[in-house]
């Protein structure tokens, strides 16, 4: 009989909230954060409001190391590790999967960047660490005091669920009990938007930033960098009833695959893309026709949107399930958005909560059931989907706990 | 006349001095005096040491020797002056000259204490190279 994994706890940053409350009021007041960024006047963004790691790490040294996706990260794993209530020694024998970004926030570990001329007087001793993509693992395992396993994963937009479903192999293989996993990101900074700016990959956006950036229409023309961080206590069924934990849902299983295609864009057809979401199901053992809900990667870049509802078309050809795109509310947090959209569905999933595609006018395929209008619904199985540049694919299926 | 303008020249880099290693150390300034003990009080490790000496150099635009300026050698020296059969007092005022008499005798008789370095030593050090 093999191992069953459940997720125990977590801890979520994004730009509706930190709360299951404020998170459920924003979709159904219909409130979101986008609005033209600071720097760069006509790119749409959609930021974190208020995001202040202090309030969450108090007096800590080590965080002038952390770049804003590695502080998104840390704040995400202290609230999932608190929610947990795991004992210290729980703690030290957990593991720790992080996905985590680049940092292109060349601007501030660079003050006189922008002038074109880097000062070095100015750098930190140790500098380097803003731009590690294990600094993030780094400080969580300092701070919560975390020593086991461990992975940090930079398969750009596919890292945190890859960090997920990683940990849940582990635990269901038996190489741990417990882990933490999860991702945080944001690219919301000069560096970050020029790369993508100058990818031709970001929304062109309208006079109002609410009501413009919508996944799967077909008048999407890029996506919407937002930024945010979540984070999982994942464990082992016995060991989270034997500690009387509380089960949010149980992770069944996992897929990933690499496209081999190309740099950026996905392979047109997704026939890797659906090896992935078919291996997911074949792992949890669920036929397509049982998936409820499809969270899907849907950016809103021609590209992918295309690929994804052909593939969700193939795939789910008996009954159609929900198709949400959470970036519609969010936009794009890169290397966090599946950790981070995963967390979402679990509350849409806790509250039979079905949030529509914001803004969609024109559903670039008629025969997926593209989600227009909120709406209730039982939802017992959940896939969630991240496609990443370089061709990186991953998909994961939860099931709603029920004791 | 001299004396007073250098004790004020004293005093500006120790505010700056207490800027730095409060936002380094992420403290309250308010913790920080002369007589503070870097690492005895404040806890710094050596990666702080690091950034505290790229930043005093970002600061005041002198050339920061962590060797000196953080007493790195001082048990070093202390022991070649045993095995060489030197004075220790003479032998440390020589190695760290920006370091006053009276100073020296006080790190003498603190060894046992622990990490002897103070914000006093920084600021001591900083005013000798401004000169």
């Amino acid at each position: 009989m093999s191992r069953r994994v459940v997720v125990t706890a977590m801890g979520f940053i994004t730009s509706m909230g930190n709360t299951e409350e404020t998170v459920m009021e924003r979709f159904q007041e219909d409130r979101v954060n986008f609005q033209f960024d600071d720097a760069f006047r006509d790119v749409l963004v959609c930021p974190v409001p208020d995001f202040h790691l202090n309030q969450y790490t108090g007096r800590l040294k080590n965080r002038r190391y952390l770049n804003r996706g590695a502080g998104f990260c840390l704040a995400a794993a202290i609230l999932a590790a608190q929610n947990s209530m795991m004992t210290d020694v729980q703690r030290s024998q957990a593991g720790l999967f992080s996905g985590t970004g680049p940092n292109f926030d060349l601007g501030e570990a660079f003050p006189g960047f922008s002038q074109n001329e880097p000062e070095a007087s100015s750098l930190q001793a140790l500098w380097m660490l803003r731009f590690l993509p294990n600094t993030a693992s780094s400080i969580i395992a300092e701070v919560l005091g975390i020593h086991g396993e461990n992975a940090t994963i930079s398969t750009a937009c596919s890292a945190s669920l890859q960090a997920i479903g990683e940990a849940y192999r582990r635990i269901r293989d038996g190489y741990l009990d417990i882990a933490l996993a999860g991702g945080g990101d944001s690219r919301l900074n000069r560096g970050g938007i020029l790369a993508y700016r100058k990818a031709q990959a970001l929304h062109e956006g309208s006079s109002d930033p609410g009501t413009s950036y919508a996944s799967f229409d077909s008048r999407r023309n890029g996506f919407v960098p937002g930024e945010g961080g979540a984070f999982f206590v994942l464990e082992e069924l016995s060991c989270a009833k034997k500690r009387k934990a509380q089960i949010v849902t149980e992770v069944c299983g996992y897929g990933c695959s690499m496209d081999g295609f190309s740099m950026t864009a996905p392979e047109p057809d997704g026939i890797w893309a659906e090896k992935a979401v078919c291996h997911a199901m074949k792992e949890a053992g669920v036929e397509p026709a049982q998936i409820d809900l499809v969270t899907s990667h849907g950016t809103g870049t021609l590209l992918n949107d295309r690929m994804e509802a052909a593939l969700i078309r193939r795939v789910f050809s008996g009954k159609q399930p929900y198709v949400i795109s959470l970036k519609s509310w969010i936009g794009h947090l890169a290397a966090a958005c599946g950790a981070v959209e995963m967390a979402i569905t679990l509350l849409c999933m806790k509250n039979d909560f079905i949030p529509k595609i914001r803004n969609l006018k024109q559903p670039c395929d008629a025969d997926i059931h593209l989600v227009r209008e909120n709406g209730q619904a039982q939802l017992n199985l959940s896939m969630i989907q991240s496609f990443g540049f370089g061709g990186q694919n991953s998909a994961l299926v939860i099931r709603k706990w029920k004791d | 006349m001299e004396e007073v303008g250098m004790m004020q020249n004293n005093m500006e880099i120790l505010e700056k001095i207490k800027q730095i290693v409060a936002d380094i150390l992420d403290l309250e300034e308010e913790k920080i005096g002369m007589d503070t003990y870097l690492i005895r009080d404040l806890g710094a490790e050596s990666i702080d040491l690091l950034e505290l000496a790229v930043s005093l150099n970002a600061a005041f635009q002198t050339e920061i020797r962590d060797d000196d300026i953080f007493l790195r050698k001082l048990r070093f020296y202390l022991e070649e002056a045993k095995t060489t059969g030197r004075d220790h007092h003479a032998f440390l005022a020589k190695q760290y000259p920006f370091l006053e008499d009276s100073r020296i005798r006080e790190i003498l008789n603190d060894l046992n204490g622990g990490a002897v370095l103070r914000i006093s030593d920084l600021v001591c050090y900083i005013a000798h190279h401004q000169q």
